[in-house]
C-alpha cells in the first residue's frame, strides 16, 4: 500500500510542478488588443470601492455614459476598500481584471510597474488628460509612463467645528500663518475648559500626513526607491500621538487609537465631540452630516514655517485602464466620460476628492453651497503654499498607511521609543521595497 | 484522513482475485463526489502551495524559485515571531479556560434538572453564533470605551472609559473572553459522555460514603477522559487557527499594536496585503507543522491521564 502511495504522490507533484512551469511561461497578461473602437456591441467592466452614495452617484454617470454611446454597456462591480484590494490581486492573477478600475496611489506602483495597467498615452485619442494640472497629471506616471488619470485631488486641511470652539469661547489665531504651537495651543484649550467632555484633535495617521510632516521639516519620505526620509523627522511624527495624548489634546492614548479605527460616524469628530480635525477638505460635508452641524470651517494645515511652499495636490483617485482589456478604446471613452463631462462632473461632485479637471471644478464652484462650496475654494485659498508634487509611493510600500498606525500606537503604548520606532519602520518598509523592485 | 486510507485500501484490493471488480468500481462510483472535491480542492492546492512556498510569487508575475529563502526569513521576522506568541497565548488560556466552563455547566446540567433542554440550546447557542462575523462586531461595542462591559463595570462602582479593545495589553483578553465565551460545543459532547457513565458507580462510592467531589474526581474525570482529551485535541488545532474574530475586531490590522495579529491574520496579510504569496504558504506550512507537533504532544502526554474503559 505505501508503494501504491508514492506512485500516486510522485505523480501528482510532477502534475504540480508542470503547472507552476506552465505559468511561468505564461506573459503577465496584456492583451497588445489595438484602441481602436469596436463596430458592434462591446461590453466593458468598471470597478471600484466605496460606500453608498459613491455607488449611486457612479451608476448614474454610468447611465449617462451608455445613453451618449448606445453600443457599451457598463457592468459596475464595487466592494469597500480592504475587499477591493484581494479581489483586484486575484482578479489580475486569473486574468480577470475589469476594463477600468478605480486605483489608489498607494497601490499604483505595484500594479503599474507589473504591466497590468495600459499606458494611456496609447488611448490618447479617446481620453484626454489636459484638463488638470500638469503636476497632477504627472502623478499618475509609473516608470515614465501614464498609467492612471487622476480623476480627483486630496488637499489636507484642519475642519473646525466652529460649535465647540464658540461653546467655549475660543478663538482662532490668523490660521493662514499658524504654527504647530498655535494649533496645539488651540486644542489643549479645547480639552481643558471642557473638562475633558470635548477633545482637540487627533494626530494624523497616514502617507499624506507623513508626507507633508516631512515637507515641512525639509525633508521628502521617498527619493525613488529609497526611504529618504531622516530617522528624527519620522520619530516625531510617530510620536505625535504620545505627544497629544500626553498633553490632553486626543484625551487618552486608548482614545485616540479607537478614533483611528473607528467608522466615520463612531469618531469623535464625527459626533461632534472633537474640535478640530487635520484630513482631506472635501471631508467637511461628511462630517458636518455626522456632527449635525452646518457650522464647521476649514482652515489652512500649521506649519513649521508659516507661508512655506510645502503644500501638494495628492491625487485622490485615479481611474487606471487594464492591459488586459479587449476593449481598451471603448474603456478609455468611459475614463474620458468620467473625468471630462460636465454632467457626469455634476453627477459625481465632490464625492471622491475635488475633481482633477479644472474646468468641472469651477463649475461646480459655482453651483455649490455650504460645505462643498469650502472644500472647492479651499483648492484656491492654498494655493499659494503648494510646492513641486512628489514622486508616488513606491512599489512594496502600499501598506505605508498600516504601518504609520501601528509603529505609532507601539510608541503611544510604550513599547517603542520614538527614534527606534522610526528606525525599525524605515527597515522594515524598505526590505519590503527591495524585496519588491 | 481515514478515507484517504480507505481509498488507499481500495485501490489495493482492486489487484486481489477474490474481489469482485465490480464491488470496486461501484465504490468508487461513489466516493467520486468526495474524491474529485478532496483531490481537486485540497490536496493539488495544498501541494501547490507547498512549491510556492519555494517561490516568490506576488499572483501577478510567474512565481520565481528561491529556495528557502521564505523559511529563513521567518527567523528574521520580528512580526511572525510575535504573531506566534500572541496565538500561543491565546490558545493556552483560552482552551482550558474554556473546557473547564463547558466541563462544569455539563456536570450542573446533568444533574436533571428541569428545563434541561432549553438550557442546553440557550449555552450551545454561543457556539453557533461565536464565530460570526456579527458577533465579532458586537463584542467591538461590548468592550469598546462606552460599551456594555464599562457599564457592568459601572454597576460596581468601577467607573473606566477604558476601551479595551484599543489598548494593546487587553485587545487580546477580549477575545480569549470571547473564546470561552463558546464553551457550548465541547459542552454538549462532555454532557453525552456524562451519560455513559454506568450510575452504579456513583451508588456504590455514596455507600462508600464518597462526597460529591471526591466521586467527580474518581468517577467522573476518569471516565470521562477520552471525552476531554478530544475536545482539548479538537479545542487545540481550531483555536490555532482563529482567524474572523481577530480579523473582524482589529479591523483587519492585527493591532492596536500587533497585540491581536493571529498567526492567520499574520498570513492572509502577507499573502493578500503584501502580496508575498510565497511568504504566506512557507507560513502555512509552518502552522502545519505546529498544529501536527501541538497534537503530537497531547497524545504523548495522553497516556499518563487518559483512561479508555476496555
Amino acid at each position: 500500500m505505501k508503494r501504491m502511495w508514492k506512485k500516486y504522490m510522485a505523480a501528482l507533484m510532477a502534475a504540480v510542478t508542470l503547472s507552476v512551469t506552465a505559468a511561468c511561461g505564461s506573459s503577465v497578461g496584456a492583451s497588445d488588443v489595438p484602441v481602436v473602437p469596436s463596430d458592434g456591441d462591446v461590453t466593458i467592466r468598471l470597478n471600484w470601492w466605496g460606500g453608498d452614495a459613491r455607488i449611486k452617484a457612479t451608476e448614474e454617470a454610468v447611465k449617462g455614459f451608455e445613453k451618449e454611446h448606445p453600443n457599451i454597456h457598463v457592468e459596475t462591480e464595487y466592494s469597500d476598500w480592504t475587499g477591493y484590494w484581494d479581489k483586484l490581486a486575484v482578479q489580475s492573477a486569473g486574468g480577470n481584471a475589469p476594463d477600468v478600475m478605480q486605483m489608489d496611489e498607494l497601490y499604483l506602483a505595484f500594479y503599474g510597474s507589473m504591466g497590468s495597467l495600459l499606458d494611456l498615452d496609447k488611448a490618447s485619442k479617446y481620453l484626454d488628460l489636459s484638463g488638470m494640472d500638469a503636476a497632477t497629471r504627472a502623478m499618475g506616471k509609473v516608470e515614465g509612463k501614464q498609467v492612471a488619470a487622476p480623476a480627483t485631488t486630496a488637499q489636507y486641511g484642519v475642519i473646525v467645528n466652529n460649535d465647540i470652539l464658540d461653546e467655549l469661547g475660543i478663538t482662532l489665531p490668523d490660521t493662514s500663518r499658524w504654527t504647530w504651537d498655535d494649533f496645539e495651543r488651540v486644542a489643549e484649550q479645547v480639552t481643558e475648559r471642557s473638562g475633558g467632555k470635548y477633545i482637540g484633535s487627533i494626530a494624523p495617521n497616514n502617507g499624506y500626513g507623513l508626507q507633508l510632516w516631512a515637507r515641512q521639516h525639509g525633508d521628502a519620505l521617498f527619493k525613488g526607491n529609497a526611504i529618504a526620509i531622516k530617522p528624527e523627522n519620522l520619530a516625531s511624527f510617530l510620536n505625535l500621538p504620545a505627544r497629544w495624548a500626553k498633553n490632553g489634546i486626543e484625551g487618552s492614548a486608548e482614545r485616540w487609537s479607537e478614533n483611528t479605527a473607528a467608522a466615520l460616524n463612531d469618531s469623535d469628530f464625527g459626533k461632534g465631540t472633537q474640535a478640530m480635525m487635520i484630513t482631506q477638505a472635501t471631508m467637511i460635508t461628511p462630517y458636518a452630516q455626522a456632527a449635525g452641524t452646518d457650522n464647521m470651517s476649514l482652515v489652512p494645515m500649521p506649519q513649521t514655517e508659516p507661508g512655506a511652499k510645502t503644500m501638494y495636490f495628492k491625487p485622490g483617485m485615479y481611474w487606471a485602464i487594464s492591459s488586459g482589456s479587449q476593449h481598451p478604446a471603448e474603456a478609455a471613452m468611459l475614463v474620458d466620460y468620467l473625468i471630462n463631462d460636465k454632467n457626469a462632473g455634476t453627477i459625481l461632485g465632490t464625492e471622491r476628492g475635488i475633481p482633477a479637471n479644472n474646468d468641472i471644478r469651477t463649475m461646480l464652484a459655482g453651483q455649490a453651497t455650504g460645505t462643498d462650496r469650502k472644500a472647492l475654494d479651499f483648492v484656491d485659498e492654498i494655493r499659494s503654499t503648494v510646492g513641486k508634487a512628489p514622486a508616488v509611493t513606491p512599489n512594496g510600500a502600499s501598506e505605508l498607511d498600516k504601518t504609520i498606525v501601528r509603529y505609532q500606537q507601539d510608541v503611544v503604548f510604550g513599547k517603542r521609543k520614538p527614534l527606534d520606532a522610526a528606525k525599525a519602520m524605515i527597515a522594515e518598509l524598505q526590505e519590503s521595497i527591495d524585496f519588491n523592485s | 484522513m481515514s478515507s484517504f486510507s480507505e481509498f488507499g485500501s481500495l485501490v489495493k484490493n482492486r489487484h486481489k482475485p477474490k474481489d469482485k471488480p465490480t464491488d470496486t468500481k461501484v465504490a468508487l462510483g461513489f466516493l467520486a463526489p468526495w474524491l474529485i472535491g478532496a483531490v481537486c480542492l485540497s490536496l493539488i492546492p495544498m501541494l501547490y502551495s507547498l512549491v510556492i512556498s519555494f517561490t516568490k510569487y506576488n499572483m501577478i508575475k510567474p512565481p520565481q524559485f528561491v529556495g528557502l529563502m521564505n523559511y529563513r526569513h521567518m527567523l528574521a521576522d520580528p512580526r511572525f515571531l510575535n504573531s506566534l506568541a500572541v496565538t500561543l497565548t491565546y490558545v493556552i488560556i483560552s482552551v482550558p479556560l474554556q473546557l473547564v466552563a463547558a466541563l462544569a455547566l455539563a456536570v450542573l446540567l446533568d444533574r436533571g434538572m428541569r428545563g434541561l433542554s432549553f438550557y442546553r440550546s440557550a449555552f450551545y447557542l454561543p457556539s453557533m453564533l461565536g464565530g460570526s462575523v456579527a458577533v465579532a462586531v458586537l463584542w467591538k461595542m461590548v468592550f469598546g470605551s462606552d460599551g456594555l462591559f464599562n457599564a457592568f463595570l459601572g454597576l460596581f462602582g468601577i467607573d473606566t472609559s477604558m476601551s479595551w479593545i484599543a489598548n494593546p495589553d487587553t485587545a487580546n483578553w477580549t477575545l480569549i473572553a470571547l473564546h470561552i465565551w463558546q464553551f457550548g460545543s465541547p459542552m454538549v459532547i462532555f454532557l453525552a459522555g456524562l451519560r455513559q457513565i454506568p450510575r452504579e458507580l456513583y451508588e456504590a462510592a455514596s455507600v462508600d460514603g464518597a462526597g460529591t467531589w471526591r466521586q467527580f474526581r474518581s468517577i467522573t474525570l476518569p471516565m470521562l477522559s477520552p471525552i476531554i482529551f478530544f475536545n482539548l485535541v479538537m479545542s487545540v488545532i481550531n483555536s490555532f487557527q482563529t482567524f474572523t474574530q481577530a480579523y473582524v475586531v482589529s479591523g483587519g490590522t492585527g493591532g492596536p499594536s500587533d497585540s491581536t495579529l493571529f498567526y492567520t491574520l499574520y498570513l492572509y496579510q502577507q499573502g493578500f496585503a503584501s502580496l508575498r504569496m510565497g511568504y504566506a504558504s512557507a507560513l502555512a506550512w509552518i502552522m502545519v507543522v505546529i498544529v501536527a507537533v501541538l497534537t503530537g504532544i497531547n497524545f504523548a502526554l495522553s497516556k499518563f491521564w487518559v483512561h479508555y474503559d476496555d
